[in-house]
Formats: C-alpha cells, structure tokens, sequence
C-alpha cells in the first residue's frame, strides 16, 4: 500500500514541509518534500527534484479534513495537499480558497446578498415595466410585418358572403371612426371569442357573431378589442412575456411557469380592464347601446362563482370577472343619450350570414401544405 | 499498486447534513436573491461539498468544475437553442396554423419533435461526459471523446423504436442506450464497458406495463360493487320524513371518497411499480458496467428506493419547499450507499485522460429542464 500520512518522525531539513502530491500524470500519490526558495519552490523525493514551480501559480482548493490542498495553473490534477496545515511561514505565499465564488468572497455573505436583492428587485420592476414603454416604441410598421408573418391572409377560413364585409367595415367604421389601420376579419370558426393579433388585426370568430343577440353587442366586443389594438397590448403582452420567461428560466420549472402565469396574467387581466374602458368611452361617442355587451358578459358569468373558489382562481384568470364587467357596462349605460343601433336590419343580417352565405368559406376545411 | 476492495467497501460517503446545511441554507438564499443565476455556482459547491467527503478506495473524489463553466454552457444553450426553437415555435408553426396550413404546422411541429428528442439525447450525453471530465481522483480525470451526437441520433431511433411494439421496447431501449453511452466514456486510460441486458428486467417492465390495467380493473369492480350496495340501501330512506328523491349527501361523500382514494391508490401504485422496474434496471444497468480490472454493482432494493422517493416527498412538504436544498444530498448520499466495485485499480498504469476536456458544463440539460440521475 501506499503511504497516504506523512511521517512526522523523520526530521527533515529546516526550510522544507513534507506534503503529499499527485503530478496529475499517473495515480501515484507521492510523498516529497516541499523545498522554498523565495517566491518559488521545488518539490524533492528520493533525490529527485521537480520545479520549480511559483507560488502564485497555485490554485486554492477546498480543505477537507483540514487538509489543506492546492492545484496548479494549466496541470489538470496536479495536487499537493499539507496534512498536517499550511504552516505559518508560507500562509502568505498561497492563494485562499474560495467559498462562495467570485464577488461574494470578496464583499461577504450578507452584503452580497442584500446587494444582490437590491437588483433582482429593479431588474424584476424593469422586466415587468419596460414592455409597455417599448411596445409602444416598436415602429407600427414593424409589428405590421410581424403580424403579417404570423397570420397572413388566415387561409381560406376569412368569410366574405354578399354585402358581408361591407356591412362589417361600417361597423367599424362606426365604432372607430376615420382609422384605416385596423384590418377586422370574421373567421369561419365555431367559437365564442375574438382576438387581437400583432399588427392591428382583429379576428371576429363566427361563432360569437352567430350567438350574439344584436348589432350592438358585436359593437362592444369590437370595442374592447380595438381598444387593445390602441392601446399596442398584444405587442407589450408578448414582450413580457419574452422578458418573464428569461428572467424566470433559471427557477425551477414549476414555480418559474406558476410566477410567470400569475404575473403575466395580472398584467393581462389590467389591459382587459384598459380595453373595456376604451370600450365604453368609444361606445359613447358612437351612441351604440352597450347593454347588449353587459348581457353578454351576464351570460358568460353564469359559469362562475362570483365569491368563494371563483374570486381566488380569478388571480389566475387572464380576463376580470365577467360578473364584473356586465355591471361595469351596465353602469355606462347611464351616461348614453339618443342611441342608435349599431348597423340596420339589412347590413345585421349580411353580417350574421358572412360566413354562411359564402361558399369558399363553407368548404371543408382542407389539410393543406 | 494493486488495489482490492473485495472485503472493504469500495464507496463510502463521511459527510454530515449538518455540516451541509451551512452551504445549502446559503446557496438558497443566494439563489433567491440573485433570481436563480447562483444556481449553477451553488450546484458547483454543492457537488464539491459530496465529492469531497466521498471516499473511493484509499481516496476522496474532488469535484473541478466551476459556475462559470455551467453558466456559460446555459447562456449558449439558451442562445442556440431555447430562443430560436421559441421563435419557431412561435412564428412559423402560429403562422402556419393561421394560414390554415395545418398539415405544413404539423409537419413544422414533428420535425421539431423529433430535433428535440436527439437533443435530449446529446444533453444526456454531454452531461455525463462533463461530469467525468470534472471528476478527479488521485489526480486523474475521466471523460470522452465523442461529442455525443452520434448518441443523439442513437437516441432518437431507439426512443422511436421503444415506443412501437406499444412501448414493449422500452426496457431494451433503455439499456442499449445505456451501454451506448458508457461504452464511449473513460477514467483515464481505461475505457468503461456495459454490457446491460433487457431480457432480465423484462418481466419487472411488464408488471409495471400491466399495473394500470388491472388497478382500472378492480377501480371499475369496486364502484360497481359500491352502486349495487347503494342500489341497495337507497330503498330505506325513502320511509323517513324526507322521501326520495335526490340522493343523501352521505352517499356523496362516500362516492367522492372512494373515487379520490382510487385516484390517489392509482398513482400511488403505479409510483411503486415503477420503482420496481426502475430499481431492476439500474441495478442491472451499474452491474453490468466495468472499467479496466474494476466491476461495479448496485444494490439497493425497491424498498430502498421508496425510502429514498417518499422521504425527498416529505422532506420537501414538511418544510415547505426549502428541504429542496437537501435532495441532491440525500441522493448523491444513496447512491454512494449502495454502489459497490470489486476488483483491481492499478495506480501505476492509472494515466491521466487524454480525452478533450469539454469548455462549458450541462447547459443543454438545463436548458430544456432535463432532471439527471
């Protein structure tokens, strides 16, 4: 076996501390003596001698054991190890190790840490603030290309049935009067939403044009989601959530998804709010009922639980509570004088066949390249 | 020198949790303050707290890796990867679906399956290399010299392969990549060898494979049990001030209660079953590694690796999420446990790798969320 202690018994030579050593070459631990000579040092063994070697090319490793152990510049393995301590005389010649890493070593735990916090606090401000200020930075043009990158002409599925799309530009011509930016589609989807898309284009699905009771209600939810297009949410929604998912990839899968859904969503939940408000106050000038959009949000609060289990998933919630915009619509009313329905009976009824009424729109849809 | 660790135990760990709390209590709040970019520093201290206080023959491991190099490996994974992968995502595959191209989307969403699958592959590779060329003992390192593409591609096929025959493959996909990937690992001039077999753990595969079946099978008899027993007591309310009609909320609860405990029962039986297989496979996996004159062996049992699952659960839930920071040491402390090598270790041709020493750490793993065990 191979001696692993040093033997204290041998006396060696004054100038000289018996250490342990691996040259990082072969496995052999060796057991040389460690010759000083000034900022340098050799280390002899059976007559041999290996070196020299400087004292600031030495790496601090961890102690184990109290065994002090150091590695060298550029040698993978290359150890030599003081069993017995680093004795006093060379303590200023060796490097220290470090614990922590890097600046926390040099500054200390605590006010690392507290410094630390201080900036993870103005990074986290930044992240979740600056979406709003550059979104509305980002040149129109740009987010048009991007929105035009992503949608194109939706395909097929874009409904255009006899006075249909006329009847659908009056609607927003009446809501949003003089705008030529906003690029509005019904498409032949059976579902109950509309969504805003980068760009300023905005997707009515048949669906909640089919369901809807009324001229005017259509008018509302195309309100609000002009108000989104105003407002540039998509492009802020989608900066945020670029920034929350690098600022938080370093977090655990779980509890980094469950903070950006809970962040992102109380963001959301705010432009909602925006865009009801804008809703509201473009309804106004257009003297467009907006009681038709408080039933609609009525309906849709049907589903939920208004305040037990409903009120605190509601933080998870993308949208506010729709009990809570029905009466924030319904509350509107008051302010509304000589209003008028949104679109005659005629244009009404070329709106609500857009899609049915157009054969290209009608077709299967295909499983296309 | 000749070294025979036939009476010894070749792995031994001395290390103390109390003396590791220090640096997990730390790392955690370092991790919180810095919005987890000490991560990868603190994995370092921690692997070098274990790896220190593990002993392998006549001497401790030394763990050499640094934060920086993990750190530098996430940033250009994350670069290479995670962001244009999210772009693609993004972009072409939303677009595609919006242009009503859905067979173009699926295929744009296929392509990227099957890249992601070798990926994962080559990061679980590149993460076992990294980890031996950081590994040193008496001085020597370990390592590869294959990048691990060639086994991303392995990877790929064989998580295919495994996946056909109704996932009856799996067991032989998971030692042949096994052997795969050791076979082109080394520790100094020694290379290792696995010969790990499926035949012998296959059995273990179909109880696990069969476990869901039947556990729906006796769910299903015992609700229809329980509808015949309520079928049954349902005629007697009836003479009581209430009447018939709706059911009595106790017959709710029970109904709640069962469908929960079965819910739970499910799970909780087919965690079990799969570590059954899990503990057949690893234990045929490392008994089945060699390298130079040494042969290795793992010896915990089912029952072991359930203390080892459900004690992490606990730890964590008690304590409310921080007992985290002593997971990778209670799973690095089993693992030394219950490893064993018998053989011989010879110091005086036991040379220094020659393989290429990789630049930056576990990035790809990192970056796309991949536990390692």
């Amino acid at each position: 076996m191979l001696s692993t202690s040093a033997r204290s018994d041998r006396s060696d030579p004054p100038g000289t501390i018996r250490v342990w050593h691996y040259d990082g070459v072969n496995g052999l631990r060796r057991a040389p003596v460690l010759v000083v000579d000034g900022d340098r040092f050799t280390l002899a063994e059976n007559g041999a001698s290996d070196g020299p070697y400087a004292f600031a090319d030495l790496l601090a490793r961890d102690a184990v054991a109290g065994e002090t152990v150091f590695g060298l510049k550029g040698r993978t393995g290359w150890r030599i190890g003081f069993p017995e301590g680093v004795p006093d005389v060379l303590k200023p010649l060796l490097p220290k190790p470090t614990r922590y890493g890097g600046f926390i070593d040099r500054i200390g735990l605590w006010p690392a840490a507290a410094g630390s916090a201080v900036i993870a606090a103005i990074v986290v401000v930044i992240v979740l603030n600056s979406p709003s200020v550059l979104a509305r930075a980002v040149p129109p043009s740009v987010e048009r290309q991007l929105g035009d990158l992503m949608t194109g002409d939706f395909g097929d599925r874009s409904c255009a049935g006899p006075n249909g799309p006329q009847a659908l530009s009056a609607l927003v011509e009446r809501v949003d009067p003089g705008d030529g930016d906003i690029d509005v589609r019904v498409v032949n989807l059976p579902v109950v939403n509309a969504v805003t898309l980068p760009g300023g284009h905005i997707v009515l699905f048949d669906g909640l044009i089919r369901k809807a009771v009324s001229p005017d209600e259509v008018a509302g939810v195309l309100a609000h989601e002009i108000g989104h297009v105003k407002h540039r949410d998509v492009m802020e929604s989608l900066l945020r959530q670029l920034g929350l998912s690098v600022l938080l990839g370093g977090l655990d899968g779980h509890v980094g998804g469950y903070t950006n859904a809970l962040l992102a969503s109380a963001y959301s939940r705010d432009a909602e709010a925006r865009a009801d408000d804008y809703a509201m106050t473009a309804m106004q000038k257009a003297a467009v009922t907006p009681l038709p959009t408080a039933q609609f949000f009525t309906r849709l609060s049907k589903g939920e639980d208004a305040k037990g289990v409903g009120r605190l998933t509601a933080y998870f919630a993308s949208h506010p509570m729709s009990h809570d915009r029905a009466a924030k619509f319904l509350a509107s009313a008051k302010t509304h004088k000589g209003d008028r329905p949104a679109l005659d009976a005629d244009q009404w009824a070329s709106l609500k066949g857009i899609c049915k009424t157009d054969p290209e729109a009608q077709k299967k849809p295909s499983f296309r390249f | 020198m000749p070294y025979d660790s036939r009476d010894d135990k070749a792995f031994a760990f001395d290390g103390d949790w109390r003396e590791f709390a220090p640096i997990a209590l730390t790392n955690l709040l370092l991790c919180v303050v810095t919005l987890g970019v000490y991560l990868f520093w603190a994995r370092t201290r921690e692997r070098r707290y274990l790896w220190s206080r593990t002993r392998f023959i006549d001497d401790r491991l030394e763990w050499t890796g640094t934060g920086l190099e993990l750190f530098i490996g996430y940033v250009f994974a994350l670069v290479l990867f995670a962001i244009p992968f999210s772009l693609i995502n993004f972009i072409a595959l939303n677009g595609a679906m919006m242009r009503g191209h859905e067979g173009l989307a699926a295929l744009i969403g296929f392509v990227m399956y099957l890249f992601l699958i070798s990926l994962t592959g080559v990061a679980i590779f590149r993460a076992l290399r990294y980890r031996l060329s950081r590994t040193l003992w008496h001085g020597i390192r370990g390592g590869s010299d294959a990048f691990g593409l060639a086994f991303g591609f392995s990877y790929l096929w064989k998580t295919v392969l495994g996946s056909f025959a109704l996932g009856l493959l799996i067991p032989w996909s998971m030692t042949s990549l096994w052997n795969e990937r050791w076979g082109r690992m080394s520790f100094g001039p020694h290379r290792f060898h696995a010969e790990a077999r499926a035949g012998s753990i296959f059995l273990k595969f179909l109880l696990f494979y069969l476990a869901p079946i039947i556990a729906f099978f006796v769910i299903a008899i015992l609700f229809a049990i329980f509808g015949v027993f309520a079928a049954m007591l349902g005629g007697f309310p009836q003479g009581g001030s209430e009447g018939g009609g709706a059911p009595p909320e106790g017959f709710m609860v029970i109904l709640f209660a069962i469908g929960a405990a079965a819910y739970l029962l499910f799970f909780v039986v087919l965690g079990v079953v799969a570590l059954v297989y899990y503990s057949a496979y690893f234990s045929e996996a490392v008994g089945k590694l060699t390298l130079g004159e040494l042969q290795f062996a793992f010896t915990a049992t089912t029952k072991d690796w359930i203390r080892l699952f459900l004690g992490n659960f606990l730890l964590v839930i008690c304590t409310l999420g921080v007992g985290q920071v002593f997971v990778g040491y209670r799973n690095w402390t089993f693992f030394i446990r219950h490893m064993h090598a018998y053989g011989e270790m010879n110091l005086d041709t036991l040379t220094q790798s020659t393989t290429r020493e990789p630049g930056q750490g576990e990035g790809l793993l990192d970056a796309f969320d991949i536990g390692a065990i």
